[in-house]
């Protein structure tokens, strides 16, 4: 059972193939085989889960309403709040901090049936995209050990790739949720700026913050988001728009549907079987009817830009008060990021913040006035090592090399798109390489329906890890 | 602006990173940490001239809530 995807796994519980208890313990098996060597958990509750997954068979039992994702147990990065519990945010500095509260997404997921039983690694603070963690740990790739997991969901991405937990929580503010699921093999959707609402989840940056799943599919994506999408009152900034159906989309035609394949030099691919895979993606969407143009993107200088000055000031600002009383509890790198964010002028900051708005209606006019999404690598290189991109241990190039990973999907945090990131081929280490899918504001739904009719025809998502 | 090619380490004579330095300190009491952050600090001198790179692309955006309105305003069918 551990080679099915989450939408399986709650179908089997709700047609008592399976019980909860069965899926919890295969779970569990697979991380008292592997955990030694991938390090993708920080806690994990087995007593407690253990009661949920008896109670929700008890439930299947006696024939009560059971919600989409009853008995299914999830695992998530270490930064959503769960009241009484301590949650680390993979840190050193909050290593022992008690949450006074439980995030949304977590009560709605709970509320729909799932089990939470682990907190997963991520980077500090959610602040690298490599998966980095000098307190907990470096999460290493189940595909090949010695790689970048990608980050900072990089618990979230090696525990779904090596079956771990059926799906988990990533957050994405430069492509954390897109990074890990590209690098290890797994599917990841961001949604659009104030889609799923944050109340209870560690900020890093409160105006490119986002909340998604990783999981094995598009419509394990789909099942999730329709669970934790939706205005909050406990997130004011969380969008009013209604939250559709996203399975219901999922039809697998593409007749018509237009997509741009990105041709900007870096951003379209630099190594040679990364441009493959993309060309590769595009001939699979081709043959389910979609046309695949190439577009090239306006304003990539502007959008990096102004993005860097808002994440590096919000991030800053964030992290004050620890940087003046305890900056030698962050590792190296971190404390080293978050200082120059402490120099750029407010007056930057706001700029950068107000041309938001106009630039994301030029990107949207421009780009998606012929076309319904875009597709370009999640990340434009092979994987590095942890050891070429640790910067605590001053390799020459390191830094470069850290920040080059997450190129390619920082642009749609500051425009605020919806992007998703599935599995569409390996390079020549073994490791996966993800196909990254962008849409309009709140066109989840459209993402998801690409990705699904894509998963339809290939077997990359399905692979296991060689453990 | 400071020569970027050249590593920049502790007690380097660098004023641009002097400056960036005193500023830090004086208006948040934080003092640089180690030497990734004298590097990155270094090198705000590329984030300053990327920024400028666009003075004159956009006029300043002066109604409230924009970026909102226009996640509103460019979803699909809108």
């Amino acid at each position: 059972m551990n080679t099915w995807s989450l939408t399986e796994a709650a179908e089997a519980v709700a047609n008592r193939q399976v019980t909860a208890v069965d899926l919890l313990q295969s779970c569990l098996a697979a991380i008292d085989s592997h955990e030694a060597a991938i390090n993708a958990t920080i806690w994990i509750d087995r007593e407690g889960a253990m009661q949920a997954a008896e109670a929700a068979d008890r439930a299947v039992a006696s024939e009560a309403p059971l919600g989409p994702l009853h008995g299914v147990p999830l695992a998530h990065k270490d930064m959503y709040y769960q009241a009484g519990k301590v949650s680390t945010c993979g840190s050193g500095i909050r290593g022992g901090w008690v949450a006074d509260r439980t995030a949304t997404v977590l009560d709605r997921l709970h509320q729909a049936g799932s089990i939470t039983f682990a907190g997963l690694n991520m980077a500090e603070f959610a602040q690298n995209p490599t998966g980095h963690n000098s307190h907990h740990g470096d999460c290493h790739n189940p595909w090949n050990l010695p790689f970048i997991t990608g980050g900072s969901s990089s618990g979230s991405g090696a525990a779904v790739a090596a079956r771990f937990a059926f799906g988990a929580l990533g957050s994405d503010t430069g492509g954390s949720i897109r990074l890990p699921a590209s690098a290890c093999g797994v599917t990841g959707l961001k949604p659009t700026q104030t889609r799923v609402s944050r109340a209870g989840v560690m900020p890093l940056s409160f105006s490119a913050d986002n909340v998604g799943p990783l999981v094995r599919t598009a419509r394990d994506c789909a099942r999730v988001m329709s669970v934790i999408a939706g205005h909050d009152p406990a997130d004011p900034t969380s969008a009013q728009e209604p939250v559709q159906d996203y399975e219901a989309g999922l039809s697998g035609d593409l007749r018509g549907v237009r997509i741009g394949l990105v041709s900007n030099p870096g951003l379209a691919g630099v190594d040679d079987a990364i441009v493959a895979a993309i060309s590769a993606a595009a001939d699979v969407l081709r043959q389910r009817g979609a046309v695949v143009v190439p577009v090239e993107l306006p304003d990539m200088d502007a959008v990096a830009a102004y993005g860097g000055i808002i994440s590096r000031c919000e991030g800053a600002a964030i992290h004050a008060r620890w940087m003046r009383e305890r900056p030698g509890d962050y590792a190296v790198h971190l404390s080293g990021r978050l200082y120059p964010g402490y120099a750029i002028p407010a007056t930057y900051y706001i700029e950068a913040l107000s041309a938001r708005g106009p630039l994301l209606r030029s990107f949207c006019g421009t780009v998606f006035g012929g076309l319904d999404a875009i597709m370009l690598p999640t990340i434009p290189t092979v994987l590095p090592t942890l050891e070429a991109t640790s910067m605590e241990i001053g390799q020459p190039g390191a830094e470069e090399r850290f920040m080059a990973v997450s190129i390619n999907t920082r642009p749609f945090n500051y425009l605020g798109l919806p992007a998703i990131s599935i599995p569409c081929g390996f390079d020549p280490a073994g490791l996966p390489i993800g196909l990254q899918l962008v849409a309009r504001p709140f066109a989840e739904a459209r993402l998801l329906t690409l990705a699904d009719a894509y998963q339809r025809d290939t077997r990359w998502h399905e692979a296991l890890p060689p453990l | 602006m400071p020569n970027l090619e050249q590593p920049v380490a502790a007690g380097q004579a660098d004023p641009f990173l002097a400056e960036i330095q005193a500023y830090v300190a004086t208006w948040h009491g934080i003092i640089v940490p180690n030497d990734p952050a004298r590097r990155l600090a270094a090198d705000l001198a590329s984030t300053i001239k990327a920024f400028e790179a666009q003075r004159a692309r956009l006029r300043f955006e002066d109604e409230p809530s924009s970026f909102e309105a226009a996640l509103r305003d460019m979803k699909e069918g809108a």
